[in-house]
């Protein structure tokens, strides 16, 4: 005996495994084809042949899942798009400033020399070069949204951290490239590079990422 | 029957242009279109959500969760301003198409 509220429990169980999220867009695909299944119904059909028509007028698991996981991807492209706008802002203002008071010797720089000036120079494009490589997708792949997250919440921190301590014991003291005067220990070169890996890896990492996922939804497709 | 390409590339002209005499939902859509179009523009039904939740996203329509007669849950979905203008815009293109295919089809019988 055909049981109506079972065939459209079995049909929920097969869009959640397919990969349709609840509640949206399940519930308002369910209210769809209870509201196909009650219009037959209404116009002479029994039950089982209206939920048999309405779940092929619906279409098929896979093929929704492939449209919605479309959009889904246009939400992301566009956040991403949005937060690698704020990034290269951000890095531009930073840029800007330092290379202005290097050029111009402003403030604590005002008695730098030559050497000096390019070595703070060189910091602001080590900055720029390692925001460049992370912004443009070379970052590595994380797929794990979760330790993604974590990265790119804590590692201004932990890698400023880290720079610190490489820099303020091994690369520091070895070489006086590195040191402008005021500055212990050469203070654009501490600050600097991790900002620039933040900059870089805040979009590139979900940029990788979302690469990495759309080829294997394509091969799927494909196969 | 229309090919796909054209039923796709018609989906958002035609759904903003009937959201613009005012609110509706995923089903009552779908009935409209194929009553319009004698049964010959059809989409499968649930295709139609991934484009109302991409119109959405991009700010041309809103939702709103409500009730139906029965008291079911149902989507409303209605026309924002960028909706409008996307609407007048597609008109435009669409008339361009079709006075060229109109008047290319004159010729033809002159």
């Amino acid at each position: 005996m055909f049981n109506l509220e079972q065939s459209i429990a079995a049909w929920r169980q097969q869009m959640l495994a397919a990969g349709i999220k609840t509640p949206v867009p399940l519930e308002e695909l369910e209210g769809h084809l209870r509201e196909d299944i009650e219009r037959q119904m209404k116009s002479g059909l029994n039950a089982q042949r209206a939920f048999e028509n309405a779940i092929q007028h619906i279409g098929k698991a896979n093929m929704l899942k492939s449209e919605f996981a479309k959009v889904d991807a246009t939400k992301v492209a566009n956040r991403l798009k949005q937060c690698q706008i704020i990034m290269v802002a951000c890095l531009g203002v930073e840029s800007l400033f330092w290379t202005t008071c290097l050029l111009l010797k402003k403030g604590r720089f005002s008695e730098i020399t030559a050497a000096q000036q390019m070595s703070g120079l060189a910091a602001v494009a080590v900055m720029i070069l390692l925001a460049g490589i992370g912004l443009s997708g070379h970052s590595p792949v994380i797929l794990r949204r979760k330790v993604r997250d974590l990265i790119c919440t804590s590692n201004g921190r932990l890698l400023g951290l880290l720079w610190v301590w490489v820099f303020g014991f091994v690369i520091g003291p070895v070489d006086t490239f590195f040191v402008l005067p005021n500055y212990a220990g050469g203070f654009l070169w501490i600050m600097l590079p991790p900002a620039g890996i933040l900059f870089g890896f805040i979009g590139g990492l979900e940029k990788a990422a979302m690469k990495k996922t759309a080829m294997a939804d394509l091969s799927a497709g494909q196969s | 029957m229309i090919r796909k390409e054209l039923v796709a590339a018609s989906a958002e002209p035609l759904i903003l242009s009937l959201l613009s005499r005012g609110e509706s939902y995923g089903y009552a859509i779908i009935q409209e279109v194929k009553a319009r179009s004698d049964g010959k523009l059809q989409w499968t039904d649930g295709m139609l959500y991934p484009v109302l939740h991409r119109m959405e996203h991009r700010g041309l329509i809103k939702s709103r969760w409500g009730e139906s007669e029965t008291g079911r849950k149902r989507k409303y979905y209605s026309l924002k301003k960028d909706g409008k203008t996307a609407m007048a815009k597609h008109h435009e293109q669409w008339s361009l198409v079709h006075s060229v295919l109109v008047g290319l089809q004159k010729e033809q019988y002159v």
